[in-house]
């Protein structure tokens, strides 16, 4: 500011009434709002980095193992558990009064104050909960012996406790005599005989009752093309019963080694102890994994870190979805999302290459487009609904009327399922891919098309071989916004087709292999169904979290590989403009 | 009551409670045996209470005939009956007794009655936090407290902890309520038993499930709320209820619900579309056999559910031409 201009500033602000001095320049030159600008931004990139860490931090800490405290209480009980949360509490008078005149001035001279921690007490079939609150008061004595150890079990949730013996060929042998190289050998061995049976059980019983089952429909098909008594219908269920008592026969081959293997199995059994002396006899193949949880190394501890995060990728869930892994939740995610892309994105890209370059721009364009930019404000659960009532009532029941009568009233496609999902989301998603497609196809330089008709290419050539291609990256961009919308779309789904339970996969060995009308499961339901749905909430709790943590993890990685693919086209067309 | 009544005569031909406390099966219980040639897909669509419960007992008929797919769908207990109407469930889980009303449209469309399988017992339980000293409400208060009708002939409102006899810092601390959305079973028989078939506050915060109920109550600790008792957790208590003010309280244990001490004991239905003149497919016949199997009733109380007894068990079976 030179000096004449200082004058001037100084003469005008003497002129003028004293309260629009400096607050009135700085408001005027607009620092406040970018302060206050920036500041909301700053705000909203803490509470979205705040919510990830958070998330983060807990599913990554979920599978870490534990220590078991064992403590003695005043009143002579001991408690197992793993420490899972503590919070200080206010005691009532009536706890109060039960205590040791000691105990109450210690509480009193903290303000009233008493602290307690949660523990994780497994053994649920002994005691019949899971957890339980002990307050530092009660404690009279806490150890942590090295030879307790943490089983997760097939069934039941964790027992917590001792190993006592172990019965291999018909004799028990005590746990403390058989060393721990021979016992990670038999568990090994009983885990893979339990994998092998549970082989038999689901692939090759599986295919024969399929059979068996397909033989039953034939018949039934049969009954109902010709009648029921009719002579074909007699004939095909004769056939049927020659067969099938073919199959009765491997069935039974199968079952024999089944049974078998199943004895097998239960012959090599371990004895566990709770803290208290309660005992449990269970098949050593029912033990997911267990170890010393007090005694246990650095490295061990990653081991059973790292094992339990692919147990939790890679196998189905177990006990009402609160143990075991998502495994069929990640395929149904990644499944219904994939399609949700093929069905958006012809139906997407074509109406906007009509709306832009063949429609006569004129009110009922105009009227189109404002309708599409309103299908996007539209509830989900709206979609949800109109899915379930045209998609899967309307069109997969007249699809069962018309191709599969002989499994009515068992409905085949007249019920939620992956396809009706994806199309109700991808009729959610259309209108971002629409909008997002017609900015790239305006975007395309008007002198390239010129160019390309004044070379004597037709209006179609044009729009294929220079438009679109130079419009890719933006209508990339539209899919990916439409992905990650469709990822993470939880209501509507749940009116077509995402169920809590549904192990077996949309493909499978079986014919025609891909079975697009199941129900399939889902990693946003399952968050909601854990969170809120399962009997023991407290242990949901942490599923809840490593379940968000995969579900962001999976669409984060769904939206780099399409940028990446966006990215490469880009490149691919800058390089071929001059 | 009818349910108690049955009940009672159930419990006292046997006793289920060992002094653990750890609930045990009726050891008359029937072992289920597999048979071959079953396979296929079932779906199930009805109560969320049920939800867990449909899913162990999935597992485990599924760990016996491998091939079979189970498809379990909870959203409320409501959603039950019209999709056994439109055939687009095989079971539907409720957990209250279907209403006249769904199976008059039952039998409009199929011209016989739903069957209904008694698959588990539930305490519905009236949960406060770990910490809230209270002994003991009577029926009359608990519809004091969730109702604004009160049709249990209180005549006075119960709207802070004081008023149910609470001192100290309880004693002018308001109670916050906690309960179910509408299509669930737990608040329409929460509504008819509890209630006394009043309205509830329009204060009752209405939560999307039974756990979730559960967690409201956890994180409040003035709240009070009603799930079943296969949901409580170690920051919630269930309080002991009696019939009418001034008698013995009860305790939600299985011992109580069989012997009809406990008011708000009921059963838990899985409805099924069963023809009078065909014979039920396999598949079906078979996955009822299993709930009313040791293997069954193990999954019920492995949900913090009670079990059913054998007599349950049998007269349900013979009802349905299953006994063999």
């Amino acid at each position: 500011m030179n000096y004449v201009e200082r004058d001037a500033t100084r003469s005008l602000a003497e002129a003028l009434p004293r309260s629009r001095g400096r607050v009135t320049d700085i408001a005027a030159r607009g620092e406040p709002y970018t302060w206050a600008l920036g500041g909301a931004l700053a705000l909203g990139i803490v509470m979205i980095v705040g919510f990830l860490i958070l998330v983060l931090y807990n599913g990554a800490t979920t599978f870490i193992p534990k220590p078991i405290a064992v403590m003695t209480l005043a009143d002579g009980a001991v408690v197992a558990g793993e420490p899972f949360r503590s919070e200080s509490y206010r005691p009532g008078t009536a706890v109060l009064e039960k205590l040791a005149p000691e105990t109450r001035a210690r509480i009193a001279a903290n303000d009233g104050y008493a602290s307690r921690t949660l523990y994780r007490i497994g053994n649920y079939d002994i005691y019949n909960e899971d957890f339980r609150w002990v307050s530092d008061f009660e404690v009279a004595r806490i150890l942590y012996p090295a030879d307790l150890i943490y089983a997760e079990r097939l069934e039941w949730g964790p027992f917590i406790g001792r190993l006592k013996s172990v019965h291999v060929g018909g004799a028990a042998r005590e746990a403390a005599s058989i060393p721990e190289a021979e016992l990670v050998r038999l568990h090994g061995e009983a885990r893979a005989r339990w994998q092998r049976l549970r082989g038999i059980e689901r692939s090759e019983i599986g295919a024969v009752n399929h059979q068996i089952e397909r033989e039953r429909l034939a018949v039934r098909k049969a009954e109902i093309a010709h009648g029921a008594g009719s002579a074909e219908a007699r004939q095909r269920a004769a056939e049927a019963a020659t067969r099938i008592a073919g199959l009765q026969k491997e069935y039974d081959g199968l079952a024999t080694e089944a049974r078998r293997l199943r004895e097998e199995d239960r012959a090599v059994r371990v004895t566990l102890a709770a803290i208290g002396g309660e005992e449990k006899e269970l098949p050593l193949s029912a033990l997911v994994r267990f170890y010393p949880a007090n005694a246990i190394s650095l490295t061990g501890k990653a081991g059973i870190y790292l094992s339990r995060w692919w147990e939790f990728l890679s196998d189905e869930p177990r006990e009402a979805n609160t143990e075991g892994g998502v495994m069929p939740a990640i395929f149904g995610t990644f499944a219904m999302t994939l399609l949700l892309v093929i069905a958006v994105t012809p139906f997407g890209v074509i109406t906007a290459l009509y709306l832009r370059e063949y429609a006569r721009q004129g009110r009922l364009v105009s009227v189109i487009r404002i309708s599409v930019n309103n299908l996007a404000g539209v509830p989900s659960i709206v979609y949800g609904v109109f899915g379930l009532g045209f998609f899967a009532y309307v069109l997969g029941g007249s699809i069962d009327q018309l191709f599969y009568p002989e499994r009515l009233p068992n409905p085949t496609f007249g019920t939620g399922g992956l396809l009706w999902a994806s199309l109700t989301l991808a009729l959610l998603t259309v209108p971002v891919v629409i909008v997002a497609t017609e900015e790239a196809l305006a975007a395309v330089p008007r002198s390239m098309r010129e160019g390309s008709l004044a070379c004597g290419a037709s209006k179609w050539q044009t729009i294929r071989n220079i438009v679109l291609p130079r419009a890719m990256p933006g209508i990339m961009t539209g899919i990916i916004l439409a992905m990650a919308r469709g990822a993470g779309e939880v209501a509507p789904l749940m009116l077509v087709g995402v169920v809590k339970l549904a192990p077996e996969l949309p493909v499978d060995g079986f014919f025609p292999f891909v079975h697009l009308e199941r129900s399939f499961m889902h990693l946003g339901f399952h968050i909601f169904d854990v969170g809120f749905q399962s009997r023991n909430s407290e242990a949901g709790k942490p599923m809840v979290f490593v379940t968000t943590v995969l579900l962001v993890g999976l669409i984060f990685l769904m939206n780099i590989s399409a940028i990446a693919i966006r990215n490469r086209l880009k490149r691919k067309f800058a390089g071929s403009q001059f | 009551m009818k349910i108690h009544a049955l009940l009672l005569a159930a419990a006292s031909s046997m006793a289920l409670i060992t002094a653990a406390g750890a609930q045990t099966l009726d050891p008359a219980l029937a072992d289920y045996k597999p048979v071959s040639g079953v396979s296929g897909n079932l779906k199930s669509i009805g109560s969320d209470t049920l939800n867990n419960l449909m899913t162990l007992w999935a597992e485990g008929f599924q760990s016996q005939y491998p091939n079979v797919k189970i498809e379990i769908e909870g959203k409320g207990s409501s959603t039950a009956p019209p999709a056994l109407i439109a055939g687009t469930a095989q079971f539907g889980p409720m957990s209250r007794p279907m209403k006249a009303a769904e199976i008059d449209q039952f039998e409009k469309k199929f011209g016989y009655k739903p069957s209904a399988i008694r698959g588990a017992v539930d305490a519905l339980a009236v949960f406060v936090h770990k910490d809230n000293p209270i002994k003991c409400m009577s029926m009359q208060q608990v519809d004091a407290v969730f109702s604004r009708t009160r049709k249990g002939g209180t005549d006075r409102d119960i709207a802070t902890w004081g008023d149910l006899g609470l001192t100290g810092e309880w004693a002018s601390r308001p109670i916050s309520l906690y309960g179910r959305n509408s299509a669930s079973g737990t608040y329409g028989y929460f509504k008819e038993v509890a209630l006394f078939n009043g309205d509830f506050k329009d204060s009752v915060k209405e939560q999307p499930g039974s756990s979730a109920v559960v967690q409201g109550v956890a994180s409040d600790k003035f709240a009070i709320g009603y799930s079943g008792i296969g949901y409580k957790t170690a920051d919630v208590r269930a309080v002991p209820l009696s019939a009418k003010p001034g008698e013995k309280c009860a305790e939600a244990t299985a011992e109580m619900a069989y012997a009809g001490e406990y008011p708000l004991a009921r059963f838990l239905y899985i409805y099924v579309n069963i023809s009078p003149t065909q014979k039920l497919d396999p598949l079906r016949g078979e996955f009822i056999k299993f709930i009313y199997s040791k293997q069954g009733q193990q999954g019920v109380l492995k949900d913090g559910y009670f079990p059913i007894t054998k007599a349950i068990a049998d007269e349900d079976l013979s009802a349905k031409g299953l006994m063999n």
